[in-house]
């Protein structure tokens, strides 16, 4: 029983590839798959019908597109067919076209991953524009809140709040003295003179640095 | 203060982890953001696009709508209105590649009327002004063998389409041409004289037939309805004893046809000898009507007068005057008038335009007196292979580069002083250039074009490109400009390669290109040397070998000329040498051929023995797998290829080592399976010893295509049968954690057999892709980004992040750490990481990449239909200033704060001493 069923899968596999490798008959070629392309909203895009292609497999057959929008792709074998509408600045939905070996047709939604899925779609197809394709970045430009928001801009001025408004804030005198330590820390030293920074290239770790020993003091003492 | 730590510092220890947690999101969104697109204001900065049609096969000038134009059908199946005063394409139409996209019929009338495929035929109508399908209507035949040589043209508004069968009959069918009703029928014209030497012109069908000495010439109006048949001996006409028909390139006036070199019309049913001598064998004859009667005009190449051209007056027989002329820089090889429109203006004088398609696939448009409107070089509509030149150094820099090369310097100046006049010298020579360029100003830089000179970043360069009609073309990749052409009517570039046998860079000697190719007659090897700069022929010039080339290579070592030899391998497994000085340097060569319908790979060593090189199969590899497999593409490393790194740092700070074999090849093949339909197979064959490094089938899987080799990775396309899509297989080689050889020694093929292991993925590819291609850069440090064209016209730049085989379906911890992407099987196509925005090229069939002077950018040249330039940067240009960088506002800011520091040190410094004083 086994083997038989191994033999009738065999000669069915046989028979499907001649029928494949024969050429095809006068009924196999011949099936159109038509459709209506429907103009993306753009005033002027006048003549977007050249624009617009219409490809069958890639390529392998190709539509073109009517004044009114309508489109026939002419000659094709029974098979399944991805139909995309090619636009430059547009994106339109392709859509799987079945054509079966009766003529019949099913239209459905294109799914690569679960290729056996099937959402179907109305034939003659109705090709609508989805989305306008956005190749272009946006180039920035300054605009204050951006500045201000800016991640460096915050971290510079969120020190600067607690240092300068949170002591006024806190009347504790613990605390006050605490911060006072930290802005004594961060006091900041005098503007360089212009000799002096030069003396400092010149002549370096000769001269101590009086900053850094007063810090470490400070953190001794913590 | 210590209080508040502790209570934040579990929260902290939560926010890290959390970080850590996310943090393969991080860089999940990092390579999002990756995308590479360019500013609207960016537009044709960087890039541009020629768009071309292909030769063009039937033409015809456009009168009747206001715009004037020429209407072209192609032998690119292409259908087009080019603008009559600049050439330049105003709509095109691309039809299928294949048979079905061919044009039969191009007519003009209120609209366009085209005859497109070989039965089945698609009969369509455009509008003529706008390009735009009116109507299209289906025909479809009985299967013969006849139907090739049908014939179709329009009379009287109805389509006639013409069926001969030779030695029986002719069958004619005349449909409404907007509707396609059949209107008379199909009528059977019995005619047992007809064979392959007759011609058409419409509606006469013309033919000698009959025994040798006896022949006659007979013609025969298919569309009458009376059978009526005019019959001449042939002798009358002519006595040469092999007669010849042939028919006008463009006849808008009366039927005839060219027996030998006389023109004969048929006028009222009775053949008319014309006493115009047709002036060369090979010349092009026209009728065409004008103002003053028809003319009959030829052309043809004149030996000593170069491009010639003269007309007629058909009833006179006088020559026209004012329209002839000859021209010796015209460069058309064998003229062919595709098109000519001839009207008068108000001083009775001609005016003719005649649009002249050569051999080389050039298109003319030529006005009265010779003067060329504008040229269209069709050739480029199908480049076969590209080569990207590096132009020489500028002679400033050229002796910069010598004074500090040190052989040279010991050779001229030995002593200090000498050295030290010139470094005085070329700074003088600097500072000349400088204040020239400051007093040219940029007006007069605008005007003439940049020198061919290297430029500092080594971007601008020569693309020497070859095309299927035999002609070689010298283009400056900045503007696309052509500097150069060169025609070979002999060459026949299939399966041709082009080397860069000797870069410029060292002067004297002149870069130096060679082409390999085969003879178009004889398909013995033909090669072409040029000077790439200036597409002058160096070296070896052309030179016909009296053998067939089996495979080619360059030699690695340069010899003291600086110049790489070629080496040939030829059907007789002889090896040549070119130029032959350089046999010695032969030394550790191996060469493989594989046979593509029998998928047997061959190896060859290649050794001299002190006097000749000779070849020695040393392995072969069958790929056929029993027969049915054949060889479909084979692609080995680029080889000028750098590696950067010889590893992946993996995050428990171990070495994963990559597989870097210089001699893999991929060899991908196809074939039918009795259980499987079709199956695919990628193999990995060491090309020096022969061994198979790793092989992979996909059943049911067909048109395996575009793979990509580079480094340890490697990548193709193929088309799964069984979910009907397109699917990408990459594959990675890694030697593991241990090096296989030392760091720094060689890699040797022949040293043990270890198979490298293998990760490989497949994606799917949610398009039709048509071709692919890697980026390059000039020492690899940057990212690699495979190019994707897909059919729709789109240029996709992928980071190979995304295609790498070492994405996980869920990566675990360490697969996050160090970055990779989780697996997600289709592949994502953003329109922001296609390269050419709304651009779209018809056609695509290759991308070419080449590297630059900077390491980010990569140089990119697409081919096909349309020609497309332009430069990527897959890391970003992290080497140079953004082009938007704003100079004034970060000089401003310096400014405000050097001011602003020095203002608030006085406003301190007064304040301080306000405070002493208290």
């Amino acid at each position: 029983m086994n083997t038989k069923i191994i033999l009738i899968y065999i000669s069915t596999f046989v028979l499907g590839n001649v029928y494949c490798a024969s050429d095809l008959t006068e009924e196999e070629i011949g099936h159109v798959i038509e459709g209506r392309v429907f103009p993306p909203e753009d005033p002027n895009n006048s003549n977007w019908q050249l624009d617009t292609r219409v490809h069958v497999n890639g390529g392998e057959y190709i539509g073109f597109v009517r004044e009114d929008g309508t489109f026939v792709v002419h000659n094709l074998p029974s098979g399944s067919y991805v139909v995309e509408i090619v636009h430059p600045d547009y994106m339109y939905e392709p859509v799987r076209v079945e054509i079966n070996s009766k003529g019949k047709y099913r239209a459905r939604k294109v799914n690569y991953v679960q290729t056996s899925q099937v959402i179907q779609v109305p034939y003659p197809l109705r090709m609508k524009p989805v989305t306008k394709f956005r190749y272009f970045q946006v180039r920035e430009q300054w605009r204050l809140t951006d500045f201000l928001f800016n991640p460096m801009v915050v971290m510079m001025v969120l020190p600067l709040f607690l240092i300068m408004i949170l002591p006024k804030m806190m009347n504790d005198p613990e605390t006050k003295e605490d911060l006072k330590q930290i802005s004594n820390l961060a006091k900041i030293s005098d503007v360089p003179e212009m000799s002096e920074m030069f003396t400092k290239i010149f002549n370096r770790g000769s001269v101590p640095k009086p900053t850094s020993s007063k810090a470490k003091q400070i953190k001794k003492r913590q | 203060m210590g209080n508040l730590s502790i209570n934040l510092k579990p929260n902290f220890m939560g926010l890290l982890k959390c970080l850590n947690s996310i943090n393969w999101f991080i860089v999940f969104f990092s390579l999002i953001n990756l995308s590479m697109c360019i500013y609207e204001d960016q537009i044709g900065k960087f890039d541009w696009r020629q768009s071309y049609v292909g030769r063009i096969k039937f033409a015809q000038f456009d009168t009747v709508s206001t715009a004037r134009k020429i209407i072209v059908a192609t032998e690119e199946n292409v259908l087009a209105a080019l603008n009559l005063k600049t050439g330049q394409v105003v709509w095109r139409h691309v039809f299928e590649s294949t048979s079905s996209g061919n044009i039969q019929l191009l007519h003009l009338s209120d609209q366009i009327i085209t005859v497109t495929g070989s039965n089945p035929y698609l009969v369509r109508g455009w509008d003529l002004s706008t390009g735009v399908l009116i109507w299209e209507w289906g025909l479809t035949l009985q299967k013969n063998e006849h139907t090739d040589f049908s014939e179709w043209w329009v009379q009287n508004g109805l389509l006639v389409h013409m069926v001969p069968k030779f030695g029986s009959h002719i069958e004619v069918s005349v449909y409404n041409v907007a509707t396609g009703h059949n209107r008379g029928a199909t009528s059977k014209l019995p005619a047992v004289w007809i064979n392959e030497g007759c011609v058409l012109s419409p509606p006469y069908y013309t033919c000698i037939s009959g025994s040798p000495g006896n022949q006659l010439l007979l013609s025969m109006d298919v569309t009458s309805d009376a059978v009526q048949i005019i019959s001449k001996p042939l002798a009358e006409y002519t006595t040469a004893r092999n007669a010849n028909l042939n028919p006008f390139d463009t006849n808008t006036v009366i039927p005839g046809f060219l027996l030998n070199e006389k023109i004969i019309l048929i006028r009222g049913n009775k053949f008319e000898a014309i006493n115009i001598a047709v002036s060369e064998p090979s010349a092009s004859v026209a009728l065409v009507d004008s103002a003053s009667g028809p003319l009959v005009l030829q052309t043809w190449n004149d030996e000593a007068k170069g491009f010639t051209l003269t007309a007629h007056n058909l009833v006179s027989g006088q020559r026209v005057n004012e329209i002839g002329w000859s021209d010796r820089s015209l460069s058309i090889p064998e003229p062919e008038l595709s098109a000519v429109i001839c009207t008068k203006t108000a001083r009775e004088q001609h005016v003719c335009r005649i649009l002249v398609t050569a051999a080389d696939d050039a298109s003319h448009l030529i006005q009265q007196e010779g003067r060329v409107l504008w040229t269209r070089e069709e050739a480029l509509a199908n480049v076969v292979a590209v080569e990207f030149v590096d132009l020489p150094v500028s002679d400033l820099d050229a002796a910069i580069e010598s004074e500090f090369d040190q052989k040279e310097a010991a050779k001229m100046h030995s002593s200090v002083l000498a050295a030290f006049t010139r470094r005085l010298q070329s700074q003088f020579q600097q500072l000349q250039g400088a204040v020239r360029t400051l007093l040219a100003g940029d007006a007069a830089a605008a005007d003439e074009p940049p020198p061919l000179v290297r430029d500092y970043f080594n971007l601008h360069k020569i693309m020497v490109l070859l095309t299927d009609a035999g002609k070689i073309f010298g283009m400056d990749n900045l503007s696309g400009e052509i500097l150069w052409k060169l025609y070979e009517p002999n060459l026949n570039t299939e399966a041709a390669v082009m080397f860069t046998r000797r870069s410029a860079r060292h002067p004297p000697h002149d870069a130096y290109l060679t082409i390999v190719g085969k003879h178009e007659e004889t398909g013995n090897g033909l090669i072409v040397s040029l000077n790439p700069i200036r597409g002058t022929p160096v070296g070896e010039q052309t030179l016909h070998l009296d053998v067939q080339i089996l495979q080619c290579a360059v030699l690695y070592k340069a010899d003291a000329q600086k110049l790489h030899a070629l080496i040939l391998l030829d059907k007789d497994e002889n090896v040549q040498i070119l130029p032959e000085s350089s046999a010695p340097l032969v030394e550790n060569m191996y060469m493989h051929v594989a046979d593509r319908s029998s998928a047997v790979v061959r190896g060859y060593a290649l050794r001299h023995d002190g006097e000749r090189v000779s070849a020695k199969n040393i392995w072969s590899v069958d790929l056929s797998g029993g027969g049915s497999q054949r060889v479909v593409w084979s692609v080995s490393k680029p080889a000028a290829e750098r590696i950067h790194s010889a590893g992946r740092v993996l995050p428990d700070r171990s070495v994963l080592y990559k597989h870097l074999n210089p001699n893999l090849v991929l060899l991908l093949t196809e074939g039918p399976d009795p259980v499987h339909k079709d199956v695919v197979v990628a193999t990995c064959v060491d090309g020096v010893s022969g061994g198979v490094l790793s092989a992979h089938v996909h059943r049911r899987a067909r048109r395996p295509a575009l793979p990509l080799h580079s480094e340890h990775f490697l990548a193709y396309l193929y088309y799964n049968d069984k979910q009907r899509r397109h699917e990408i297989a990459t594959l990675e080689l890694y030697e593991g954690p241990e090096r296989w050889v030392p760091a720094g020694a060689a890699f040797s093929s022949l040293r043990g057999a270890r198979a490298p292991h293998v990760q490989r993925h497949a994606y799917i590819v949610p398009a039709a892709p048509a071709a692919a291609a890697l980026s390059a850069t000039e020492r690899s440090l940057t990212d690699k980004h495979v190019l994707l064209a897909l059919s729709t016209g789109a240029i996709v730049e992928l980071p190979w992040a995304l295609l790498e085989p070492r994405r996980a379906l869920s990566p675990a911890g360490e697969a996050r750490e160090e970055g990779l992407v989780p697996y997600a099987p289709e592949l994502p196509l953003p329109a922001e990481a296609v390269v050419n925005y709304n651009a779209t090229l018809l056609r695509l069939t290759r991308i070419h990449t080449a590297p630059s002077g900077l390491e980010s950018t990569s140089l990119v040249l697409a081919t096909g239909l349309d020609l497309f330039y332009t430069r990527i940067a897959p890391s970003k240009t992290f080497d140079l200033l953004k082009d938007d960088f704003d100079y004034y506002l970060i000089s401003v800011v310096l400014a405000a704060l050097v001011l602003a520091t020095y203002s608030t040190k006085y406003f301190a410094a007064r304040k301080m001493l306000k405070m002493a004083w208290k």
